[in-house]
């Protein structure tokens, strides 16, 4: 699997180490539902059968948190961003929603 | 003879030299302030610090992209000049830098073209059409980190890896270069 890192291009997935779900969002502490919310962030996981967004870090190279969106039933690379670009748009689109 | 026996002394022979007579600093901009960390590179060296992953020479320095927002500057040692803190002045408030001299080995192999065992042994695409003069890749070579890049000029390539692995990589090098 090859992963096209958007700082250094296509590379080896030997490079890369996984974290996991990358749509996941700490919840608000002060929500009434905090404690829920938090059990959730914590524990809750979908198994997601098709196109995931997940967090990799590039560690043998430019060290970046990479969004990877990869199909998990064949390993298909639909779509790299960079994780510092996500959370931007992220916090733009809550901030417009407010 | 094997085909690895047969490179050795032919025309891809080439010297591998350790740089010791330069000084390396680590800069990584501070958040918000690459703009302006820009601007004075360019007052100060005459170019950009590049975005990509490039090496660029200029004003006796030679900046390599070392990771997003983040660079090497190359500084040969000239005797009763301090390379880093003259960096720390011009760049205060707008980046971090460490001295990383000590840290780090630079290995320079001066080819035009990688050698073929060179180019089957990383991970990267070393192709003469994909590894152009002024190339910067970051990656690992059996599990040690490395930056590699062809200097601007195409007349050699420069490896920087911790110093604790020199000797190891040094030896990797050794073999294939040849």
């Amino acid at each position: 699997m090859r992963i096209n890192c958007p700082h250094c291009g296509q590379r080896s997935n030997d490079e890369f180490s996984y974290l996991g779900d990358a749509s996941i969002v700490r919840p608000d502490p002060a929500a009434p539902n905090a404690n829920e919310a938090f059990y959730a962030f914590g524990y809750e996981r979908a198994n997601i059968a098709g196109p995931m967004q997940e967090l990799w870090y590039h560690a043998a190279g430019c060290h970046a948190w990479l969004v990877v969106t990869r199909d998990t039933r064949n390993h298909e690379i639909l779509d790299v961003k960079s994780a510092q670009e996500v959370a931007l748009e992220r916090q733009k689109a809550a901030g417009t929603a407010q | 003879m094997s085909e690895l026996a047969n490179h050795t002394n032919t025309a891809h022979a080439s010297d591998l030299i350790e740089r010791n007579d330069v000084t390396v600093t680590n800069i990584a901009a501070r958040r918000g302030a690459r703009a302006s960390l820009d601007e004075r590179a360019r007052a100060t060296f005459g170019v950009s610090l590049p975005s990509t992953p490039k090496a660029v020479e200029a004003g006796g320095a030679l900046i390599v992209w070392a990771g997003p927002d983040q660079w090497l500057i190359i500084q040969k040692d000239e005797a009763g000049r301090d390379h880093y803190s003259e960096l720390a002045k011009t760049f205060n408030g707008l980046a971090s830098l460490v001295d990383v001299t000590e840290s780090r080995t630079i290995f320079r192999i001066s080819q035009a073209r990688p050698s073929p065992v060179l180019s089957r042994s990383m991970g990267i695409d070393f192709h003469e059409d994909a590894f152009k003069p002024g190339d910067v890749a970051i990656t690992h070579v059996s599990h040690l980190g490395v930056i590699v890049w062809r200097l601007p000029d195409g007349t050699a390539y420069d490896f920087a890896c911790a110093r604790t692995y020199s000797r190891d990589f040094g030896d990797w090098l050794r073999k294939a270069k040849a």
